[in-house]
């Protein structure tokens, strides 16, 4: 993949997704604001419920009050403020664990890529181990073996993804390595460490920032998987997926907002994610492939 | 050549063997079967006795030396929780796991590649954005919550299709469809910036230059070539389907490797994780030495790579 | 030789076991006859079963210390005695059994005509057999027990014990897979392994075929001895997801659908034609600190412990995640093992429980740290942990996956917090107190030392009675020290569809699957 040379995609392409798809910024932009100003937005604590008022629909629907405007779960908590402080614990954990990954990653594809020779090897191996491990049930075992909470699993969700950085950038640095500019900073007499540094982080940021634009979808349904297998954050805790999979028994007994609220949020969030980060991609890096 | 291909056999067999040892070490380190195979509370002689009879008391580096040598002659062990071979278990649900992916890559490659090549040559922004996000819906909504609702729609609202089991096309078509969709993305990016890679290339250009219609170059020139990425990553997630579809198998009753494989994370079945994971990673190492190989063949620089 | 029969001495029972046990085994006898004159068997049932089905639950030699592991055996097999509907044991292929009186031997007469499914005879030397053979839980126990088997004649078994065990009974009979008699010949002719493959037994229901963890086939074994089935073919199907169960027994996929819970379960009793049934034998859920042996934690203090048995809506959480099926009670073990003490129902006061602990020293609650729970009950923990909260006692939650959360508990890694405790195991309040209560008990975190002194005292007391008041003496201690707070004995959901006449679902005494298999009949 690497020895491909550049090739720039035709003017007509770029100029047609040129300009900053409206869409996904202003979800983005949303819902981060509400995950900032969840305790002001909240209406009731997100984790404490009243069992005498379990299942009430959101208001528009018979039975239903403008107290829980969107309707109360299984324990009676509020499911605007779950959602409300779900975006919070969605979000950080989605952009933790994409930047935890993303850091190790990259760093590592860098020094496998440059240095070459044992440290490449080490590397490459453990990546194509980590590759043919299945993702979901890695994280099962590290969820088991350090116990689930919400940093724990940032911790494995960046453990099971960082390989996906690593390949990536190793397949840049390795082209890079031939390019002129880097040559000539050899010849200059520049430290090992000062090149990857200087010339060559600056040069594979705009891939690792696409591939972590894509990876923060693939990480919040992740984060949901786990939490239908029973390995998510830890309840009360309002993630998303928790949400989700503790809605969904409620389902086809028509407790259909304990669902649709928590889906639709993250649909949202993870296709907006993806769509910017399509649009990314051609903007920075039209030739990544295998994502 | 042949020294490229030997030492690319090597690796792979490197890799086969740390695969072997993360994976025996790994759910090793995440609890103990005895307690599952017991009731909690169970007498500490009958956990004794259950671990003596797995041969779970023995040091860890017997452990692996049994699991390696038996592995060598073919032989994968016995499940813990079964107690039949994890061989047997494996084939027999093998043919399951086959079907289901081969439907899901149908699924995934009708939606992913008309998608990808609408997406490339701009035929109008709302078809194109239309299949991009029909595409995109199928990785932003788990597969889980995908399967629940088709299940409600289709065998409890419609009465059209049966919930679970295998049996007939009428029992596969949701699995497959809720496998598929996940994965038709990741097909629509590679066949789009496939064929953009393509349509900017040479002898596009030229095809264009001899005055071809432009559906033409697409159909005869540009998809074509665009298709071999493309089909090299269904392969690789072809197996992917095979061994790892575990939320879909569990909502679907479906009886394939994923669902095998996560009763044994959840018994710490030892030896049906590792068997299952050790044939997943022998096919995803096989298919990428595979690639490795004719990308080699086709490309002499490849090969003095490294 | 003094002989007990029907009751084997449940305590606080014994009265009106009796007399029950009689009344059901005599229109057990009467139903049976009648059923034989009827019609053959006919039909096929068709069960969604919640856990995978390995093929080492068809042989109960094998028998693990699993209580699923009965829902496969009560079909295939037969013991000679068994928890039965009509008592709790029943002598099942033994039409007797006797104890000597010095406590040293048992002996067991088969009925008159037994057969296995392949037509062999059951005879005393496949009693013995089964018991050489036996190699599941408890099996050393067992072994260590039993000095020899001798078969006098083709009916009689006696077992001679190398001392007096009060616990033979509870072990041989009512918690191990050693009296589920499994044929000689043919297991010497076809080996162990082919065994599972193709299994023989003396029970209701024939084996026809199975693939493992999807689907096992049974025909009805026609001459069965207590009365032929009435339904033809038994199919037990592996669904794992919840709801996806319940869906194939409302389209009619299947006519049965174990566990069904919380909003499912509210969803099958308002669909017509679907009834929701209970086995309320369980098990037992409930907190415990292992803080209570530290003086310098709130835990330590008597009136905490109290204030958290009293923070807890018992009605309010049963109702709303398991339909108000589950038991509600303040002994930790369950009300079906024999020696248990029948304590008053526990209390839900929340002003009483801030109450006592602003006297305890915590006026407005403190910070419990950990509470640590198994993520299968996650549900059940999160409102305890919102109750406790209510009265100040504020915890935070975390589940683990089974494997790892029993791996902690046994490992003592939860020193701290509040531990959500739970077991279905066999056995009796004396082998529930063991592992739980005792000093070393594998679970246990701490122990006083008023319960150790009595806990040997009864374990090789012959004299029944006075064995059940010490026993009696002890759960009242732990009771009064509120050294475990239960939270509920959890009663099992399943739902019967509407071809299912009677499903029998609960009916046996600390049982919580189908069975008698032969007592379950269609509609029309």
């Amino acid at each position: 993949m690497s020895a491909t040379s550049a090739i720039r995609p035709t003017p007509s392409v770029a100029a047609r997704l040129g300009d900053v798809p409206i869409f996904p910024v202003a979800v983005l932009a949303f819902i981060t604001l509400v995950a900032i100003f969840a305790d002001f937005l909240a209406p009731h604590d997100p984790q404490f419920g009243n069992l005498a008022e379990r299942f009430r629909p959101p208001f528009w629907i018979a039975g239903g009050s403008i107290k829980h405007a969107l309707g109360t779960d299984h324990l009676g908590r509020d499911v605007l403020s779950r959602l409300i402080f779900g975006a919070r614990v969605s979000l950080v954990v989605g952009f933790t664990a994409v930047i935890f990954a993303g850091v190790v990653g990259t760093v590592l594809g860098i020094l496998s890529g440059y240095l070459g020779g044992w440290v490449d090897q080490v590397v490459m191996r453990i990546v194509d181990t980590w590759l043919a491990l299945p993702a979901l049930t890695f994280a099962i075992f590290l969820a088991a073996i350090v116990g689930p909470s919400e940093m724990n699993i940032v911790i494995i969700l960046g453990a099971v993804y960082w390989t996906r950085y690593a390949r990536i950038v190793r397949g840049e640095v390795l082209s890079l390595k031939e390019r002129e500019f880097v040559r000539l900073a050899i010849v200059a007499g520049a430290s090992k460490f000062t090149i990857m540094r200087r010339h060559i982080l600056p040069n594979v940021v705009n891939s690792a920032i696409v591939l972590a634009s894509l990876m923060l979808g693939v990480v919040i349904v992740a984060e949901a998987s786990l939490s239908f297998l029973g390995v998510g954050v830890p309840p009360p805790k309002p993630a998303w997926g928790v949400m989700l999979s503790d809605g969904k028994q409620g389902l086809m007994v028509g407790y259909w907002w304990l669902t649709v609220m928590p889906g639709v949020a993250i649909a949202l969030l993870v296709l907006s994610a993806n769509l910017l980060g399509d649009w990314l991609r051609v903007k920075l890096d039209p030739q990544l492939r295998q994502l | 050549m042949k020294q490229y291909i030997l030492r690319r056999l090597g690796y792979s067999l490197l890799s086969l063997v740390l695969l072997s040892l993360t994976i025996f070490l790994f759910i090793r380190l995440t609890g103990d079967p005895t307690t599952l195979l017991t009731e909690p509370g169970a007498s500490a002689a009958d956990i004794e006795a259950v671990r003596h009879r797995l041969g779970l008391d023995l040091p860890l580096w017997k452990q692996y030396a049994v699991f390696v040598f038996s592995l060598l002659r073919g032989d994968l062990g016995d499940s813990f929780y079964y107690q039949t071979p994890v061989f047997e278990l494996y084939f027999s649900r093998l043919p399951n796991s086959l079907t289901l992916a081969i439907a899901a890559m149908g699924f995934s490659l009708v939606l992913g590649i008309p998608s990808g090549i609408l997406a490339s040559v701009r035929v109008g922004r709302f078809w194109d954005n239309a299949g991009k996000i029909f595409a995109l819906l199928g990785l932003s909504v788990p597969s889980f919550l995908v399967g629940l609702l088709m299940i409600l729609f289709f065998s409890v609202y419609l009465q059209w299709l049966p919930s679970s089991g295998t049996g007939g096309i009428s029992h596969l078509l949701m699995p497959a469809f809720a496998l598929g969709w996940y994965f038709a993305a990741a097909h629509m990016r590679m066949t789009r910036s496939s064929m953009l890679e393509v349509l900017g290339s040479e002898y596009v250009k030229l095809a264009r230059l001899k005055g071809l219609p432009e559906s033409m170059v697409i159909a005869k020139h540009a998809f074509k070539n665009a298709l071999i990425p493309v089909l090299t990553l269904a392969g690789i997630n072809l197996i992917q389907m095979i061994n790892v579809a575990v939320v879909v198998e569990t909502v679907f009753a479906w009886p394939g490797i994923g669902r095998l494989l996560y009763e044994g994370v959840s018994f710490r079945d030892f030896p049906v994780v590792q068997g299952i994971v050790i044939m997943g990673g022998a096919m995803i190492v096989a298919t990428n030495l595979l690639v490795d190989i004719v990308y080699a063949t086709i490309d002499p620089r490849i090969r003095m790579e490294k | 030789m003094t002989t007990i029969s029907g009751d084997f001495g449940m305590p606080g029972r014994e009265a009106i076991g009796r007399r029950t046990s009689l009344a059901l085994l005599a229109s057990g006898i009467l139903a049976g006859g009648a059923g034989s004159a009827k019609a053959a068997a006919s039909g096929t049932m068709t069960v969604a079963v919640h856990v995978s089905l390995p093929p080492a639950w068809l042989d109960p030699s094998e028998m693990p210390a699993l209580i699923t592991t009965y829902m496969l055996v009560y079909a295939l097999h037969d013991a000679l005695v068994k928890p039965m509907r009509e008592g709790n044991p029943a002598p099942s292929l033994a039409e007797s059994y006797t104890m000597s009186p010095d406590g040293l031997s048992y002996e067991f007469v088969l009925r008159k005509g037994l057969t296995f499914h392949n037509g062999d005879p059951v005879t005393s030397d496949d009693v013995k057999f089964t018991f050489e053979r036996y190699r599941g839980v408890s099996q050393k126990l067992l072994r260590d027990a039993v000095a020899s088997v001798e078969t006098p004649d083709e009916r009689r078994t006696v077992f001679r014990l190398k001392e007096p065990w009060p616990d033979f009974m509870t072990f041989y009979a009512l918690s191990t897979g050693a009296n589920w008699i499994v044929p000689r010949k043919y297991i010497e002719k076809v080996g162990d392994a082919g065994y599972k493959k193709a299994p023989i037994g003396a029970g209701p229901y024939k084996f026809v075929s199975f693939d493992p963890g999807v689907e096992l086939v049974l025909e009805a074994h026609e001459t069965y001895w207590r009365r032929p089935p009435t339904v033809k073919r038994m199919v037990m199907k592996v669904i794992p997801d919840e709801a996806t169960r319940l869906v194939a027994l409302k389209r009619g996929e299947v006519d049965y659908a174990y566990s069904i819970r919380g909003e499912l379960a509210e969803e099958a009793k308002k669909t017509a034609g679907l009834k929701l049934e209970v086995a309320p034998d369980g098990a037992t859920y409930w907190m415990y600190f292992p803080e209570q042996w530290d003086p310098a934690s709130p835990w330590s203090k008597l009136k905490v412990r109290q204030a958290a048995s009293m923070a807890l809506d018992y009605v309010s959480i049963n109702n709303a995640l398991n339909m108000g099926a589950s038991r509600i009670t303040s002994n930790f073990i369950p009300k079906h093992l024999k020696y248990h003490l029948p304590t008053p129902p526990p209390v839900f006061d929340p002003a009483g429980a801030a109450r006592l602990l602003a006297e305890a020293g915590h006026p407005g609650g403190f910070d419990a740290g950990v509470y640590w729970c198994d993520s299968s009950y996650a549900n059940l923990a999160e409102a305890a942990v919102n109750n406790l909260a209510a009265v100040g006692i504020k915890a935070q939650l975390r589940p683990f996956e089974r494997a790892a959360f029993d791996k902690g508990f046994l490992d003592k890694r939860y020193k701290k917090g509040i531990i959500q405790g739970s077991s279905a195991a066999f056995g009796n309040a004396s082998t529930r107190l063991a592992v739980w209560a005792i000093k070393d008990g594998a679970y246990a975190y701490g122990s006083y030392p008023e319960i150790d002194a009595l806990y040997p005292r009864q374990l090789h007391e012959i004299d029944d009675g006075k064995r059940m008041a010490i026993l009696h003496e002890m759960q009242q201690i732990i009771h009064d020290r509120k050294m475990f707070v239960p939270l509920w004995q959890l009663g099992f959901l399943s739902v019967a569809g509407p071809r299912v006449k009677e499903s029998t679902f609960g009916s046996i005494e600390g049982f919580v699957y189908l069975g008698p298999y032969e007592d379950i009949r269609l509609a029309g």
